[in-house]
């Protein structure tokens, strides 16, 4: 085997692809351009076959349609853990009409003009990455009005590349923190649908189309797309993927909105359900009603989750977001070992100081309640786990994990740092 | 105590079901177009009316998805695998001793079912193993079905007997306290057409009725239901590392078939497994297991369903479950030194199994649920048995059978 894991597209309407050299696969299924699921084999399970693509193909598009159609109910309300409430009545699945006609239609769909969209991409002394992330976006199916890359380096590293690539406005923001690059990128953007991506992303063709239909067809002021993985290639990256389970995500549209803040604002408002940084989209009123990005947060910062704290803002003042896995990047996970552990651990030092900044600003005693118990539960469980089955790599990703918690924690005892609660810089 | 099944068909309209004085619940079997798509038991008060509205939210809230899944799949261009191929002869095999009535409400079912062209041809074998009732009689009275008696007690002997005399492309096993479903020849054809080359083929068991307290106690453990999807089995599993050893996801030996030219290649049945009173178990387990070590994929298929009677009375229950620990650990222990190369998951196999029957004791001991307890502590013993020499134990026993027979 040359690779441990390897990443397999797998249209359903069409025959099955030949089986990638490597251990594991990772399918994503597709129904034309619509990604509608994905499963992880071992070699002996592959081939598939017909007939098992055939059941895949019929439990799948069910889904799909259970969450597209609005005679089935659709868009669903998300839950507990970002799931979907089901509303599917039999009644309505047995009356459902022109089922092999809907999804047809459900394959493809004409592209929608971009021409409104500002796409920002905030890059940190990765060229190479950068460069492959512009040429992905040259294959878009529609071309954004305007593609700001804003360089978060001391010395304007990304400079260089953006020069090689027409129609790119280079911002420099030396000031370190994705929070200040990012807005810098919204105070620089003209359009009124602000894209935001990372510069460790290939977009899939169709996505800013899908972004721009997807807000022509809901009022919501937040949109986050599907990440997958771009490739498998070191267990580092199979680590974060199967593991960990990477970004997450559903393959099927999911609604939040004030329902899901207020049922679980009692186990500290789970927002991060909502989606990733490295695929999301506002329209400009969002930023009016909520402010920007917190500075005091984000990679450069105190580590990430200045996403999610935005849409806890957006949500705590009535606002939604709208999950469409059809707006699809794929992602290149950290390569290293090493990178990864560091990665854990920042997550999780931003995570907590997201958790501090929320409970300052908003008082939601939830938040503080996830720092002090639901988090350590969460460690101690998964390390009994992990010993008891002796996954060590588990063990070594917790104490990255840990650690970045521990971190976190000084974030409660910073007065300067607590003292600018709920000041967010605005438009 | 007892539960009433209710045939609950989707497609059309529902209407109010009365509950016996002595019915304390139902069961439900959810259809769309008479295909099986999900199970499930309810409490109700004895003697009660269950209303269409009731019978209708309780849909919404169990079967809606699979009404949704099943009419995507009749949208779906059908798989088209197993076109072109002509279509197999079928052998169908019945085991059975003593038990002419039941033998004759199974030979019923199969008598009504409607021919399925796709099969070229199809036979029906009863392999009489030593009955001292009217079997032969009841075979007799119903045209299609030949009679063969097989004098060497053990079910596996019968089933070997049964394979020696079948001619079919596919030989079909079904246990004489079973019926089958309607579906259940459309359901066989349905999953050899989506996988033509597979080894063998297993189906959805339903309970038969609910008229006891042991018949619902079983269900309420689980049954020996696998679902409602379709389901392809392969030598191993992404998430069962210890798969496919213990094998018992596939399928039950009640209704199972077989790509007849492959099990002879493998030698047939394992003579030493399900032997009837001393080794009751384990013989299905072992087939599906040499079948996907021989590289051959096995295919659940809900339509392809049987009714199956359980055990009435809880002492028989007791004995199923603790047959079961037997049949399972007597089949590890063989399969473990015939099969070196996957000895590591053996042992793991052991050492979860144990586990598991620990933790299910102690949730039940802490749900005081007693009569549970005692039936996972039959089935531990019987694994204990089961792995200390039951198997060799077993092989002597049989080897005399065999050769006082001859």
């Amino acid at each position: 085997m040359n690779a441990p894991a390897a990443v397999r597209h797998v249209d359903l309407r069409r025959a099955e692809p030949a089986v990638p050299d490597a251990g594991l696969v990772l399918d994503i299924f597709w129904w034309g351009d619509l990604p509608v699921g994905s499963r992880t084999s071992i070699r002996a399970e592959l081939p598939l076959g017909e007939g098992q693509l055939q059941a895949i193909a019929a439990e799948l598009m069910a889904e799909q349609l259970a969450g597209r159609e609005v005679a089935l109910g659709a868009p669903l309300v998300a839950g507990n853990e970002g799931r979907p409430h089901a509303v599917l009545g039999v009644g309505r699945a047995a009356a459902f009409s022109h089922v092999a006609e809907r999804l047809q239609s459900l394959s493809s769909r004409a592209p929608c003009d971009a021409g409104e969209v500002s796409l920002i991409i905030c890059t940190r002394d990765r060229p190479e990455a950068l460069g492959r992330c512009l040429v992905s976006l040259a294959h878009q199916q529609s071309l954004p009005g305007e593609l700001i890359v804003v360089d978060n380096s001391a010395g304007g590293s990304a400079r260089q590349v953006c020069s090689e690539f027409g129609q790119v406005t280079y911002v420099h923001e030396p000031e370190p923190g994705l929070s200040r690059a990012r807005n810098a990128g919204v105070r620089r953007a003209r359009g009124s649908i602000l894209v935001f991506t990372d510069d460790d992303v290939e977009a899939h063709p169709g996505w800013l189309s899908e972004i721009v239909r997807t807000f022509g067809e809901h009022d919501v002021d937040c949109i986050t797309g599907l990440v997958l993985p771009a490739a498998l290639e070191t267990e580092a990256q199979c680590e974060f993927q199967f593991t960990l389970g990477a970004f997450g995500g559903s393959f099927v549209p999911v609604l939040f909105d004030h329902r899901f803040f207020a049922e679980t604002k009692p186990h500290g408002a789970q927002v991060w359900r909502i989606g990733a940084g490295a695929n999301m989209a506002f329209r400009r009123r969002a930023f009016e009603r909520a402010g920007l990005f917190d500075e005091r947060l984000g990679a450069g910062a105190s580590g990430c989750s200045e996403d999610s704290e935005l849409w806890y803002r957006l949500l705590a003042l009535g606002g939604s977001c709208l999950h469409e896995p059809r707006a699809v990047v794929l992602h290149h996970h950290r390569a290293s070992w090493s990178a990864l552990l560091d990665q854990m651990r920042v997550y999780m030092r931003g995570h907590v100081s997201a958790l501090v900044a929320q409970a300052d600003a908003f008082g939601d005693r939830a938040c503080l309640k996830r720092i002090g118990w639901q988090l350590p539960r969460y460690f101690v469980r998964t390390g009994l786990k992990s010993l008891a089955r002796g996954r060590g790599r588990r063990l070594r990703i917790l104490l990255a994990e840990v650690r970045g918690w521990l971190e976190g924690l000084t974030y409660l005892v910073r007065p300067r740092w607590r003292r600018r609660r709920g000041e967010w810089p605005t438009l | 105590m007892s539960y009433r099944l209710i045939d609950l068909e989707l497609s059309g309209p529902i209407t109010p079901v009365p509950l016996e004085s002595g019915q304390h619940g139902f069961g439900i079997v959810a259809r769309w177009r008479g295909r099986p798509i999900g199970f499930h038991l309810e409490e109700w008060p004895a003697g009660a009316l269950v209303g269409a509205d009731e019978l209708a939210s309780i849909a919404d809230r169990h079967f809606a998805e699979a009404v949704l899944a099943a009419r995507v799949e009749d949208a779906l261009p059908p798989s088209a695998a197993g076109d072109g191929r002509s279509g197999p002869t079928l052998s169908i095999a019945i085991c059975t001793r003593n038990r002419a009535q039941r033998l004759a409400r199974l030979l019923r079912s199969l008598d009504e079912l409607r021919p399925e062209p796709s099969f070229a041809g199809v036979e029906i074998i009863v392999v009489d193993n030593g009955s001292t009732d009217d079997t032969k009689g009841a075979v007799a009275r119903f045209a299609g079905a030949r009679h063969v008696l097989e004098r060497k007690a053990g079910l596996n002997f019968a089933r070997n007997r049964a394979l020696s005399e079948a001619k079919g492309d596919l030989i079909a096993f079904l246990d004489d306290d079973v019926v089958v479903d309607a579906g259940w020849l459309a359901g066989l054809v349905s999953a050899w057409r989506s996988r033509p080359d597979a080894g063998g083929f297993s189906g959805l068991v339903l309970p038969y009725r609910l008229q006891t307290e042991a018949q619902l106690l079983f269900e309420r453990r689980g049954g020996f239901r696998r679902g409602f999807k379709r389901i392809e089995f392969r030598a191993g599993n992404y998430h069962n590392p210890l798969f496919p050893v213990g094998a018992g996801s596939v399928g039950a030996g009640c209704n199972m078939a077989f790509d007849r030219r492959l099990l002879l290649d493998l030698g047939g049945f394992d003579e030493a497994l399900d032997t009837g009173a001393p080794l009751p178990g384990g013989g299905d387990l072992d087939i599906f297991y040499r079948v996907l070590r021989s590289g051959r994929a096995m295919v659940y298929e809900p339509r392809y369903a049987v009714h199956h009677e359980h055990r009435e009375t809880l002492a028989e229950l007791q004995r199923q479950y603790w047959s079961w620990g037997l049949g399972l650990m007597a089949f590890v222990a063989k399969s473990r030194r015939s099969d070196p190369e996957l000895a590591r998951r053996h042992r793991a196999m052991v050492a979860w199994w144990l586990g598991d029957q620990a933790r299910a004791f102690l949730r039940s001991v802490r749900r005081s649920d007693l009569r549970g307890a005692r039936f996972t502590l039959a089935e531990t013993w019987g694994g204990v048995m089961g792995f200390a020499g039951e198997y060799e134990r077993s092989r002597a026993r049989v080897a005399a059978i065999a050769a006082e027979a001859s």
